[in-house]
């Protein structure tokens, strides 16, 4: 049992927040101007350069960029590269992050229709889909934000995780954080507390190794 | 527990065959079922390529809704053979491979089937009819 990462689409489908965990296969950095907005994750950000020089402004008091504190999982999961060759053990999906964050959203739009179409019923939702490697979870919003996990293909459900993400460190320091512009379309959910919370919360489950 | 539906995709991702059994679903035209089996073709794979962890994976097996599930039995040639079942049934993979085996005998014997093409064979109607009857599985 283990928890791979964590996606989190707002309604414009654009990624705003990436984290993972125990990944041994990860996908390459984001290419520039491939549509990943600033500050959805540091571990497969395109440039430093880029991501520091645009969002200087919209930054106060919960500076994460400044370099006080990286990416949490970042540490101890490869260590501040990424950008250089793949650590021991680790492999590539040979996918760029923009592009695998497009496919997963398209997969998950794409069985939610599916899923609405064949059951006729407007609100049938698609929950969760299952390969021999891993499974993937989906927890929607009332507000359209969707909430995509990957899992072990043997776990059960993960969707009470999700709504618990979703009504604690999200409503906490996403929602309730004045400094942060909901439904912005130009940065991701950069923010510190946020990335620490889901961190601790993901790391205290039973299901995580 | 209820098997709603049963379909075969063949390997370029058209819908050779499609027959529904319980009710509980709804009830589509033939061109919506063309389109929804073509799109579960491209879904399926780009679920292999999305694997956070090393090593091959298949495509997306079990697909659950919150009414539904699909299961997906996908064969070394490329065919799909999709159930549609409740949650609760627990017999589908078994249902598929039963179903292969019928489509192998009743399909793939038939020297008036052309490889690829929508399954008219009333051997093999009849015989997915005895195997999953009304879909009704106690």
């Amino acid at each position: 049992m283990t928890i791979h990462s964590l996606y989190i689409y707002d309604r414009h489908c654009n990624c705003v927040y990436y984290q993972d965990w125990n990944r041994s296969r990860r996908p390459k950095p984001a290419v520039e101007g491939g549509g990943i907005l600033p500050g959805v994750s540091r571990a497969v950000a395109p440039t430093i350069g880029t991501a520091a020089g645009n969002c200087e402004a919209s930054r106060d008091s919960f500076a994460p960029n400044s370099g006080v504190v990286i990416a949490v999982n970042d540490e101890h999961a490869n260590g501040p590269d990424m950008q250089g060759a793949p650590q021991p053990g680790q492999t590539s999906t040979g996918l760029p992050f923009d592009e695998e964050a497009k496919l997963v959203y398209g997969v998950v739009l794409s069985l939610r229709n599916m899923a609405r179409k064949l059951s006729g019923r407007e609100n049938e939702l698609f929950v969760n889909y299952r390969t021999s490697a891993y499974k993937l979870h989906v927890y929607e919003t009332q507000s359209g934000y969707k909430f995509v996990m990957l899992g072990d293909p043997a776990g059960d459900s993960l969707r009470f995780i999700l709504r618990q993400i979703y009504i604690g460190p999200f409503l906490e320091y996403v929602v309730r954080n004045p400094l942060m512009t909901m439904d912005s379309r130009e940065r991701g959910i950069d923010n510190e507390y946020f990335r620490a919370s889901i961190d601790r919360l993901v790391r205290g489950l039973s299901v995580f190794p | 527990m209820a098997i709603f539906g049963l379909w075969v995709i063949n390997k370029a991702g058209g819908l050779v065959y499609q027959r529904n059994f319980a009710d509980g679903l709804a009830q589509l035209t033939s061109n919506e079922y063309l389109v929804l089996a073509g799109t579960l073709h491209g879904i399926h794979a780009i679920t292999s390529r999305l694997s956070p962890i090393g090593g091959p994976s298949s495509g997306a097996q079990v697909i659950e809704g919150e009414s539904f599930k699909m299961t997906i039995l996908l064969t070394a040639t490329g065919t799909k053979f999709v159930l549609l079942t409740s949650l609760a049934e627990t017999s589908a993979e078994i249902v598929l491979q039963k179903v292969y085996e019928v489509y192998a005998d009743a399909v793939m014997k038939n020297p008036f089937h052309t490889p690829e093409m929508p399954i008219r064979s009333e051997g093999f109607d009849v015989r997915i009819g005895t195997l999953i009857g009304d879909g009704r599985t106690g």
